[in-house]
């Protein structure tokens, strides 16, 4: 089953189109990550799913836990917006229990202690909100996104402002969310968190879908055209070996692109002969080098429609 | 319907809840009786210390008049009506309220006058005396034209008029005696001549159970001026602060997108009515304490009589409706904005109309059953105020009047709520620039 489904839909604001002709579909009990560089149609996308943007009329429809109504409000689904959503000068608990008691849920005493409980948040249980730091007062609005136990989860970048520790506490308990049946959809700019929780990624660029799937498919539609290189020695330039199209630089190791026809053994070969190979591996481009490739394409990419297909067929 | 009561019951303890509510609470009338208090105080703390008051008499027949009225001023009680002195008897004590005036006769110097006014002038400069008066030789002829002003009092402040008000009836009382004499007339006839009559103002009289005709009551100010005034000002109030925070609430709830998690819960009318409710909850709290200590006020100081139980239920009718329409045009503002600059600017319309009635409560007070004060109180906007301060007046308004009011009051905060609720719908998810009232109009109409 799926939870939610969107056909063909397209919301403009104005002349602005955000969301272009999109079709997608997540189905039940999967984690759904939304990528895409700032302002490309994610927040839009799952506001038309929240239904507190409607799309522009036409032929295109959103079945949200099969249901097609107009209102935003259902007790089934959380949401977590964007940093605010939080009343400033509530205090922590009552404003959880405030957000229980309107999704209709009535045993919000315990639910409240033993999200604060885990989420470490017992200490500031009675503090006001605008004390908290950014990464505790997101952590208060997760909680306030799932403390009635929604079927479907929305939330819009969760992880920003959360240190480590912190994002691994949100990241079980999203990940314990799906082990109790909910869906999750959440968008994020952190491509490692979006390669590792989410069985599904969404990429959105300039309002239109260019990716969708499991992150193996996408990476397969790419292709093995990446070399991770490490090579000790003087800071040898790798764009001077031939079939080497672009470069990027992670300080400890390299990731090389090289063109289709290129023999990796050339490559290594070359690399050989300026410096001490230490480390050589073929690979599928990461989703990070995804995502740029499609957000910021080179000059020889620039007319080709990225969007529509896969560079390496 | 629960989710509209959660969300009234957030919205009163948000606004109830906190420290600033609650000092104005207790702040409003400490300002509005302390001011009254502090004059209180203040009136009893004037400069005691004796005034010294040349007086040059060309005439030599009124310096002794006004010394002698001095002196018995300088030696009596306050509550000595011939003379009003200036001592007062405070918890068994006589104590100075005023000042001595000690009156002084110069003989002029020099032989011409205005040397002796620029002597006196340079000596009031040097504070020896506080002021001088000169009384020309004619002054028992003067007639009492305004432009040749026989006595005149030289001061160098000039807003200090008590001794030039004393002055008047001494010299009045010894230039009238002249003139009775001269007139060959009998001052204890003149006296009984001329004796003022008053005029009283007294309430309708009416049958009582007996059939015998009642008494009338002497009006009296406080039943007919504060106490309507008193529930007029209440009202404005509670309007004021129960209506229009709800602007800023509205606000905060769409800049820290907290209204988009509320929509994901409850549907936008039942998210704005329990706004409204919750407001409604926190303007009939603060009349519940303003009406008791009102009550408790007037029974202490042995007025309870006047306190208008009779428009007690009238009162917090209009107030709760007044909170609704008024709430709901706040609301309206709070989320078509996008700022509280904006935010501002768009209420100043608005708040015209709440303080409307403002500019004629005095003429409907006087004049409570013209055919204006009824028109002004038959208007929506205005009704709350004007028809309940109306009725606090004896002998009270017609039945039908604050019926039709109410019925006025309803339909109009029907039409705020509706429009209210249109504009709500749609301006609080509109993030970005605030909307002009043009783009409100067609989101009212268009629906």
């Amino acid at each position: 089953m799926n939870v939610v489904e969107i056909e063909n839909v397209t919301k403009t604001f104005g002349r602005f189109t955000a969301v272009n002709a999109l079709s997608l579909v997540v189905p039940q009990g999967s984690i759904y990550g939304f990528i895409g560089p700032n302002g490309s149609g994610k927040t839009t996308t799952l506001r038309m799913i929240m239904r507190i943007y409607h799309p522009d009329p036409g032929p295109g429809r959103i079945r949200v836990l099969g249901e097609t109504h107009q209102t935003a409000a259902d007790d089934r689904v959380g949401y977590l917006p964007e940093e605010r959503g939080l009343y400033k000068k509530m205090k922590v608990r009552d404003i959880l229990r405030f957000y229980a008691e309107l999704k209709g849920c009535r045993d919000f005493k315990g639910r409240v202690n033993i999200w604060l409980e885990r989420m470490g948040l017992s200490e500031w249980a009675d503090k006001k909100v605008e004390v908290l730091s950014k990464g505790m007062a997101q952590k208060v609005q997760f909680i306030s996104a799932v403390i009635a136990g929604p079927q479907l989860v929305i939330l819009d970048e969760p992880f920003t402002g959360l240190d480590p520790v912190n994002a691994d506490v949100l990241r079980e308990a999203v990940l314990d969310l799906r082990r109790n049946g909910s869906t999750v959809i959440f968008s994020t700019h952190d491509m490692a968190v979006a390669e590792k929780m989410c069985d599904l990624i969404f990429m959105i660029y300039k309002g239109n879908k260019v990716l969708d799937g499991t992150l193996e498919s996408i990476q397969e539609r790419y292709g093995t055209d990446t070399l991770r290189v490490r090579i000790e020695g003087n800071g040898f330039d790798c764009r001077t070996i031939p079939g080497v199209e672009k470069v990027t630089d992670f300080g400890k190791f390299q990731e090389l692109r090289i063109s289709q026809e290129t023999d990796t053994q050339d490559v290594l070969e070359e690399l050989m002969r300026h410096g001490r190979v230490t480390h050589f591996e073929l690979t599928t481009p990461s989703l990070h080098d995804i995502f740029v490739r499609i957000a910021s394409p080179e000059p020889k990419d620039i007319h080709q429609p990225v969007a529509r297909e896969p560079v390496h067929a | 319907m629960r989710k509209m009561i959660v969300v009234a019951m957030r919205e009163y303890a948000a606004a109830v809840k906190t420290k600033a509510f609650i000092l104005s609470l207790v702040l409003m009338p400490i300002m509005m009786g302390g001011s009254i208090f502090v004059q209180m105080i203040m009136r009893d703390k004037v400069d005691t210390a004796a005034k010294r008051i040349a007086v040059v008499d060309y005439s030599g027949r009124l310096f002794e008049p006004i010394k002698a009225k001095a002196d018995a001023r300088n030696e009596n009680d306050a509550s000595d009506k011939q003379v009003k002195g200036i001592f007062e008897e405070r918890d068994g004590v006589r104590t100075q309220v005023q000042p001595r005036y000690l009156f002084e006769r110069i003989e002029p110097a020099e032989a011409d006058p205005n040397q002796t006014l620029l002597e006196l002038s340079n000596r009031v400069r040097s504070k020896e005396f506080f002021a001088f008066v000169v009384i020309p030789a004619d002054v028992l002829d003067a007639k009492g034209d305004r432009p040749g002003t026989p006595v005149q009092y030289y001061s160098n402040s000039p807003t200090y008029d008590d001794i030039q008000d004393w002055l008047v009836p001494p010299v009045n009382e010894s230039v009238q005696s002249a003139r009775i004499q001269s007139a060959q007339l009998d001052p204890k006839t003149l006296k009984a001549v001329t004796e003022r009559v008053w005029v009283g103002n007294l309430g309708l009289v009416s049958l009582d159970a007996g059939g015998q005709v009642t008494k009338a009551e002497a009006t009296n100010k406080i039943a007919n001026f504060f106490v309507p005034m008193g529930a007029m000002m209440l009202m404005f109030m509670v309007v004021m602060v129960g209506a229009s925070p709800l602007v800023q609430s509205v606000l905060e709830e769409k800049m820290q997108r907290i209204a988009e998690v509320l929509l994901g819960s409850v549907s936008p009318f039942s998210l704005m009515m329990g706004k409204l409710l919750g407001m409604v909850g926190v303007s009939l709290t603060i009349a519940t304490v303003y009406l008791v200590g009102a009550f408790l006020a007037l029974q202490y100081a042995g007025y309870a009589s006047f306190f208008p139980v009779h428009i007690v239920w009238w009162f917090v009718l209009f107030q709760a409706l007044a909170v609704l329409m008024y709430g709901a045009l706040f609301i309206a503002i709070g989320a078509a904005v996008s700022d509280l600059k904006e935010a501002q600017s768009m209420m100043t319309p608005v708040m015209l109309i709440v303080v409307a009635p403002m500019f004629v409560w005095v003429n409907v007070v006087r004049e409570p059953l013209s055919t204006m004060s009824t028109v002004f109180s038959l208007i929506p906007p205005a009704t709350p105020m004007l028809m309940v301060m109306r009725q606090a007046i004896p002998p009270g308004i017609p039945l039908w009047q604050p019926l039709v009011g109410v019925v006025g009051v309803i339909l109009a905060t029907l039409a705020c709520v509706f429009i209210a609720g249109r504009i709500f719908r749609v301006g609080i998810l509109m993030q970005g620039k605030g909307a002009k009232v043009g783009e409100m109009m067609r989101w009212v109409f268009r629906g």
